[in-house]
């Protein structure tokens, strides 16, 4: 039954493991993040430190994997230059999670012990990066299931604040049920086709030998997972509840690294499977999806008043103009999407970073508390200014690239899809609306007289704030590079 | 009937039957309880799949391990133990809701089960199928097995990081 040559399998094994040295630099980092802890009781940050020199580790060892193609641990992870785009973006995303969290009092009060904190985000790091290659069921489950279980801890991470703890239990109901459905779909797939290699199901599929029941009932149990990730309408109903009552670090780490991967994970399998099914055209399905997911998104956060409940609300309705990007799912549909998840990453990142900062003065994330208050920290509010334009897609900043490449993919691939290019745009003005919300309460409300007290802030943190902001205006004006490496990208994976 | 639809129908009767009175049972000890026929009538069925690695951990983790942790820890809440379960009132409308989507799905997931051809594994003539779990594991699934210890490594950190007082 078992007829591997064992010569062969160490070699592709071994093969397969120099291969696999981010991920496996990601795991050291988990482990020693641990440790640090325990060893150094005087700082509390040196676990902090170690996942930051952990996580560039990693980056440096993923510039080595441009242009590889390669099928690792026996067709398990594919490790090609789509998956080192998203693998890039996550490991950005996380690195710059984990240096918020330094500037974080909601954290660092009292003498909490941030140890866990920051190798459980090493860990999710390490899931997100399985998810980007995944080309096995198993693969995809196990890292979706690592990617929750550790969202779960962080969620819930400041656990005497009340709606942390009640955040981490709803996260784990609704997790636990759509990784649930998920896995139904996945074992009626694997019991149709016999097979829980995508590669191998992509073949059957096309060539007529899996029934349609199984097909469409599995392949809509397992875009439910997915669509839980990504918060797609209608499985987003955890994302507004969670992002209030977790830490904002983790917030952002959820609305950029965790939605990244999940749509890494999304495309391939709809690029695989979805596409080759002779029996349903799922382009109608994601465009329902993406409908939905912009429309509600975008219509519940005109009404919210946390600052922290918008951005959830911000962060569907984003998903759902990546969704639009997915109907297409062509080269061009998906180098549209890599870019504009590039994009909304810095944008989504620095609204956090500041709202954290707010939160960190006047502790509290009530827009009513925002009222006036950016003249009192002239420098953040315009920092926020740009992000906030950013995020509803003003042109001249990163975000209307961004939108900019999603439409432009929607009219290019025939006039069929030109109607929802259309709700898209509507969408987008709508979005304006809540994003000037903010930045009318920071500005038009309030004393506005010279003589309010500013706010200090600590110079790292304005720092950190402001190297966040670059890309976000640079890849407004000069988006060549990111366009250019979003397509080499795909044309690999295509081919 | 043969004696092999028997035996399944029989433990098909005791997985439903028990995993109702889980869930619909309003004293947590009688669900926990019950939970235990469920767990038994599924390591019953995995047998008559010839999987008996999988029915011999299903009873030492699940029957063994797991539900013992459950139990143990509804007697260790305090007060738990003889409080029902409290549920909010529950309008008609959700019952015509709820009612009419589990008859959808069961009838979709009935038709689906009965109107395909799935594809079934040759059967093993071999006595036992820990050789091949083993080989496989750490062969071709060697991979996840090595994630998946990764993932229980994590679970068990945030088990403990949210069980701490401080």
């Amino acid at each position: 039954m078992i007829n591997f040559d064992m010569n062969l399998l160490t070699a592709h094994l071994s093969q397969s493991i120099s291969v696999f040295a981010p991920e496996i630099a990601l795991l050291v980092t988990f482990i020693v993040a641990l440790f640090m802890d325990v060893v150094f009781k005087k700082t509390r940050n040196a676990s902090g430190y170690t996942v930051c020199v952990g996580l560039v580790v990693t980056g440096i060892l993923l510039c080595t994997q441009c242009g590889v193609k390669d099928n690792i641990f026996v067709s398990m992870l594919a490790v090609d230059p789509f998956a080192l785009f998203f693998k890039f973006l996550i490991l950005i995303s996380s690195l710059v999670v984990c240096l918020m969290s330094f500037f974080s009092d909601e954290l660092n009060k009292d003498d909490r012990k941030m140890g866990e904190y920051y190798s459980l985000i090493a860990g999710m790091t390490f899931g997100m990066f399985l998810l980007t290659g995944a080309t096995n069921m198993i693969m995809i489950y196990l890292a979706i299931e690592m990617m929750s279980l550790t969202s779960y801890v962080l969620a819930g991470f400041t656990k005497e604040i009340k709606r942390a703890s009640e955040a981490s239990l709803k996260y784990v109901i609704y997790g636990s049920i759509s990784s649930g459905i998920m896995v139904y779909g996945m074992s009626i797939m694997f019991g149709a086709s016999g097979t829980m290699n995508l590669v191998e199901l992509a073949g059957l599929i096309s060539a007529g030998k899996v029934a349609m029941m199984p097909m469409i009932v599995a392949s809509l149990m397992i875009i439910a997972g997915f669509g839980y990730k990504i918060s797609a309408v209608p499985f987003h109903f955890w994302t507004p509840d969670i992002y209030e009552g977790a830490p904002v670090t983790i917030s952002a780490f959820l609305a950029v690294a965790s939605k990244t991967a999940g749509f890494a994970g999304f495309i391939r399998f709809a690029q695989m499977i979805l596409t080759n099914d002779p029996f349903l055209d799922w382009k109608i399905v994601l465009a329902v999806l993406a409908v939905l997911t912009m429309c509600i998104g975008n219509l519940s956060a005109i009404w919210q008043n946390n600052a922290k409940r918008l951005m959830a609300y911000s962060a569907i309705a984003h998903a759902g103009y990546v969704l639009m990007g997915m109907v297409v799912m062509d080269e061009v549909g998906i180098s549209s999407i890599m870019i504009y998840l590039f994009m909304y990453a810095f944008m989504t990142l620095g609204a956090f970073a500041v709202i954290m900062l707010i939160a960190n003065k006047i502790g509290s994330e009530d827009l009513d508390d925002y009222n006036g208050i950016g003249y009192k920290m002239p420098v953040l509010g315009a920092f926020m200014v740009i992000f906030l334009f950013s995020l509803a897609g003003c042109p001249p900043t990163a975000g209307f690239v961004g939108k900019l490449y999603i439409f432009t993919a929607l009219f290019e691939s025939g006039s069929q899809w030109a109607w929802l290019a259309v709700i898209g745009i509507l969408n987008s003005v709508v979005s304006f609306y809540y994003y000037a919300k903010i930045m009318r309460n920071m500005y038009l409300r309030g004393d506005a007289n010279d003589t309010v007290e500013r706010y200090s802030f600590s110079s790292a943190s304005i720092a950190l704030v402001a190297i966040i902001t670059v890309p976000v205006v640079l890849f407004g004006i000069y988006f060549g590079p990111i366009v250019e490496w979003a397509n080499n990208s795909v044309a690999l994976f295509f081919n | 009937m043969g004696l092999e639809s028997i035996v399944f129908y029989l433990f098909a009767v005791i997985v439903v039957a028990s995993a109702l009175v889980v869930v619909l049972s309003k004293k947590i000890m009688y669900a926990a309880f019950s939970l235990l026929f469920t767990l038994f009538g599924i390591a019953g069925m995995y047998a008559m799949l010839m999987a008996d690695f999988i029915a011999v951990a299903q009873i030492m983790i699940y029957v063994g391990g797991i539900l013992v942790l459950i139990v143990f820890g509804v007697m260790l809440t305090t007060k738990i133990t003889g409080v029902d379960v409290k549920t909010g009132p529950t309008g008609k409308l959700n019952y015509i809701a709820g009612g009419l989507l589990a008859v959808m799905v069961a009838g979709s997931l009935a038709w689906l089960y009965t109107s395909n051809s799935w594809i079934s594994a040759p059967v093993n003539e071999t006595n036992t199928s820990i050789n091949a779990v083993g080989n496989l594991l750490l062969t071709e699934y060697l991979l996840a097995f090595e994630v998946g210890s990764v993932l229980l490594l994590i679970a068990l950190i945030g088990a403990a990081l949210i069980a701490r007082r401080k």
